[in-house]
């Protein structure tokens, strides 16, 4: 297969006038746009803006009649009814999903293979499965074996693990639904070289990503959803970020990330030579000598490749993870001795999780149970919690957070990603802390709300509460930090104050270059 | 975001139907029982709601409610207790042992002062063997299944070792006073008149408090409509019962047990706790909630319950038999799963649980007065829970 295969002109996908209703909401509205046989087309939108809902016509999961308009799947019109979803695999549409559906405890070749096994005389036919499997897995050059056990593989290669179940069926149509925003940049440029090798094998590639930069990387066109309408479909040689930021926002965004002057205080969290044990295997460590200052009003970002150890650092301190076993954490000059998530409120120390749906809400539960749960007491005497107080206080809190919902009692599971990342937020201001540590604050948000995240956190910063917030992009990390602390390896690499710092010097920290052998030097 | 849809304040019938939305499994099992009490009525001539059945019917289902109101709590958090029937058994012949046995020989008169000691025993009991199994569950960490599974086994040993084969007598008139005593006519008219006051102090005071918080107010006819309705059903329940003998006292003591339970699990941290372990143990761990507290406590609370149940089983039947409490985890669990408490967790009311137990109880006491015998009970009972249960799934995956 050579680089310039010509991208056909002939169109694999041809999206007339869809239109997709739920109640009270248009989800899209007469979106008509094509997609080339062979090419990569990006897609990208603001939460709500119509993405999902989109690809989930696709793949079945809302079939025919659950819509109005038409769709042709080369030349023919898609009717995907009675068991859409297979349906929909059978004509070679794939979805490999940002939650990965694989079996931790099987194999690669038992994934790829799961339900469609090869059958000889009523058993599993294993030697061809594997066989078989390997057999994909070399014809696209993935790296990885088929008898490699999924719950050892990293994410990266679980991923890889997923398109190979796509391809095993055949896939003409493969559709990523933000496949990066687990993988470490080395998986990233993985996946672009499969992706481009799919492409020569003339799979057409449909590629959602928050992650503009990406799509100047790898897709051939790129089509913005706002508010369910197309806004454009374009080659990607007439756009850049900008635009497309213009186009999905549909207004100036001059800056990502808001400015603001604060003076950060004096020192109120030290963390010295943090040394931590994994709970299940206390000879393994997991923090291996992480050290440093935090302010008042300030915003650290804490930076490093994945792995690296920055969630299992914050955790710990949290007391919610690893076995202290060197080291000493103190605020405001008292050494805290923190043993779980309660003892952290107390000392004034919250925690906005890296996975909020899985760490950081209760889904099945409403926004105000969802807030309130770590602040009972403050509503609570003796037996009894005083309910109108609690919605007092939370509206409050969703007020000045603008969480957008008609009221406090939808429950979290119907909200988008940024709302239920403010919901999150709310509950952890409501147990006024003097440190908010946030795990990747922004990660799976669009591009609106994450703004508002980040004015919400230099307002915080401004009133004196210190921020630690952990981040793989970089550019998130430069825009928003007072200093940055870089790890690598469970250690602290080193700390640069935001006017020094680079995105080179902090890819040299994180990567070990700058240090040689990674020696700590926080 | 505007405050005002947190109360709500829109046209009549879009109000109702809102309720109705939100409450559809209540309403649906609450349906669901009445018509099952008019097909049996029907296939009666009657006989089916009549006073005395009615009141027996009632009187039947406190045992395994009392189980299954604390088995509501128990699958909430994600656990389940198997052990409560052999341990309510286990209370009930314990009890009838010491009211027959052991305290003939220090206090030979047999009075209040016997029964009310066999009682506490029994109590202490069920607590106590709660305690053990919390704190393994909870603390130990060793899964419940297992933990109550044991002690099903080791409280049917038990019982064997206390009854030594035989049926003790617990018989004595203070004891059946707990499970087969009435309240006076008039004494259940107070009550009925007093709940009724209660219920409109309720809502008066509800409706101040959220005016002084400046929230808005529903519309009163609504607030009104529901406190009616409840109003009724009281006063339309002491009716009915008063035709017969009265007010069971089994009945009241249940009835304080489900305002008790209703009121931990909505309105204290413990409650809210224990839904939020049930609907996202990880999230409730990082927000700071004790867990192992949580789950503690609601096993020891289990086991008083089965204590309850116990002493109201040696009450109703009389003895204290060697098949005591045989099968009653089953009721409770089913009650409970047709009230709309979900095996996953995180979702459960204990009215519901209440309305669950009704059913099965009707569906069983409805075959017998028809004279059909005990297998198909079984099998009745069974094909509707599991068509209850599909029922529920179904419109939850088609709302």
């Amino acid at each position: 297969m050579t680089d310039n295969i010509k991208v056909e002109n002939d169109i694999i996908l041809d999206v007339k006038n869809v239109t997709k209703n739920f109640p009270g909401v248009v989800a899209l509205d007469d979106v008509t746009v094509q997609i080339r046989r062979g090419e990569i087309h990006g897609f990208c939108g603001e939460n709500g803006a119509g993405k999902s809902t989109l690809m989930k016509i696709f793949s079945g999961v809302y079939p025919y009649g659950e819509y109005e308009g038409k769709i042709l799947y080369e030349g023919e019109e898609l009717h995907l009814e009675n068991g859409a979803i297979r349906k929909a695999t059978e004509v070679g549409i794939a979805t490999v999903y940002q939650e990965l559906t694989l079996v931790p405890t099987m194999t690669v070749g038992e994934n790829v293979y799961m339900g469609r096994e090869p059958v000889e005389k009523g058993g599993i036919n294993w030697d061809k499965l594997y066989a078989d499997t390997q057999k994909l897995l070399t014809r696209y050059s993935l790296d990885i074996q088929a008898h490699d056990l999924i719950s050892r593989l990293g994410v990266g290669k679980m991923q890889m693990t997923e398109i190979a179940k796509a391809l095993s069926e055949d896939a003409k149509v493969l559709i990523l639904d933000e496949p990066t925003s687990a993988l470490t940049d080395a998986e990233i440029e993985q996946l672009m070289d499969i992706l481009r090798r799919l492409k020569g094998h003339g799979v057409t590639c449909i590629y959602i990503t928050h992650k503009l930069e990406e799509f100047f990387k790898i897709a051939d066109s790129i089509t913005v959803l706002r508010d369910g309408k197309v806004v454009t479909s374009q080659p990607t040689e007439n756009l850049n970020v900008e635009k497309l930021v213009n186009y999905m926002v549909g207004r100036e965004m001059s800056e990502r990330f808001p400015k603001s002057k604060r003076e950060p205080g004096s020192v109120l969290l030290e963390v010295k030579n943090l040394h931590a044990a994994d709970p299940n295997e206390s000879s393994r460590e997991i923090v291996k000598g992480a050290s440093f200052n935090l302010r008042k009003g300030e915003i650290l970002g804490i930076a490093g490749l994945m792995g690296s150890g920055r969630t299992e650092l914050v955790m710990t301190i949290f007391g919610e993870y690893g076995k202290i076993t060197e080291g000493t954490v103190t605020l405001n000059g008292k050494e805290l001795h923190i043993k779980n998530a309660n003892d952290a409120m107390h000392e004034g120390i919250s925690l906005v999780p890296e996975d909020r749906k899985t760490h950081g809400l209760v889904l099945m539960q409403s926004i105000l149970q969802n807030i309130s749960l770590p602040n009972l007491d403050q509503f609570a005497s003796w037996m009894r919690i005083d309910d109108l107080a609690e919605l007092n206080a939370s509206l409050q809190y969703a007020k000045s957070l603008e969480i957008k919902t008609p009221n406090l009692f939808v429950p979290c599971d119907s909200l988008s990603g940024g709302n239920q990342q403010k919901v999150v937020i709310s509950k952890w201001l409501m147990s006024k802390p003097q440190v908010l540590i946030m795990d990747d604050p922004t990660r799976g948000i669009d591009v609106g709300a994450k703004y508002e995240i980040y004015k919400l956190m230099n307002n915080l910063a401004q009133q004196g509460i210190a921020i630690v917030m952990i981040s793989s992009e970089l550019e998130e990390v430069l825009g928003m930090s007072d200093r940055v602390m870089v790890m690598c390896e469970g250690k602290s690499a080193g700390t640069l104050d935001i006017a020094e710092a680079t995105e080179e010097k902090i890819m040299a920290l994180a990567t070990g270059i700058a240090n040689g052998n990674g020696r700590s030097a926080g | 975001m505007n405050s005002d849809s947190n109360t709500s304040n829109n046209s009549v019938v879009s109000n109702l139907v809102k309720i109705l939305r939100e409450n559809i499994q209540t309403y649906a099992i609450v349906v669901a029982l009445i018509i099952i009490w008019t097909l049996f009525s029907a296939m009666t001539e009657g006989r089916f709601v009549g006073p005395q059945n009615f009141s027996n019917l009632f009187r039947q289902m406190t045992i395994t409610s009392f189980l299954a109101a604390g088995m509501v709590l128990v699958i909430v958090t994600g656990n389940i207790d198997l052990s409560v029937g052999k341990l309510a058994g286990f209370v009930s012949v314990v009890v009838a042992k010491f009211q027959d046995d052991i305290w003939t020989q220090v206090f030979p008169e047999q009075g209040v002062l016997t029964t009310a000691l066999s009682v506490l025993i029994g109590l202490a009991v069920g607590t106590g063997i709660g305690l053990i199994q919390a704190y393994i569950i909870a603390y130990l960490k060793v899964p419940a299944f297992i933990v109550t599974l044991g002690t099903m086994w080791i409280m049917n040993g038990a019982i064997l070792l206390v009854t030594e084969g035989k049926t003790i007598a617990a018989d004595q008139p203070a004891l059946k006073v707990i499970a087969q005593g009435y309240l006076p006519a008039n004494v259940g008219w107070i009550i009925a008149v007093g709940v009724v006051a209660l219920l409109f102090y309720g809502m008066v005071s509800g409706r101040q408090k959220k005016r002084s918080y400046g929230f808005e107010l529903a519309p009163l006819y609504l607030d009104l409509l529901k406190t009616i309705f409840f109003s009724v059903l009281v006063v339309g329940y002491v009716y009915m019962v008063n035709q017969y003998n009265g007010f069971q006292i089994p009945v009241l003591l249940l009835a304080i047990t489900v305002v008790a339970l209703t009121y931990l699990s909505n309105n204290t941290r413990f409650g809210r706790y224990a839904y939020a372990i049930g609907g996202n143990r990880e999230a409730a761990r990082l927000s700071g909630v004790d867990i192992r507290k949580n789950i503690f406590s609601v096993f020891v609370l289990m086991g008083f319950l089965c204590g309850v149940g116990g002493v109201v089983l040696a009450s109703y039947v009389g003895y204290g038999t060697i098949g005591a409490g045989q099968s009653y985890e089953l009721d409770a669990i089913g009650s409970a799963i047709l009230g709309g408490t979900s095996t996953l967790g995180g979702v459960g009311t204990i009215f519901g649980a209440m309305v669950g137990s009704l059913i099965l109880t009707s569906l069983g006491t409805g075959l017998q007065i028809m004279n059909i015998q005990a297998a198909w009970q079984y099998m009745v009972k069974g094909i509707v829970l599991v068509v209850a249960v599909f029922g529920d799934v179904y419109l939850r995956r088609n709302r």
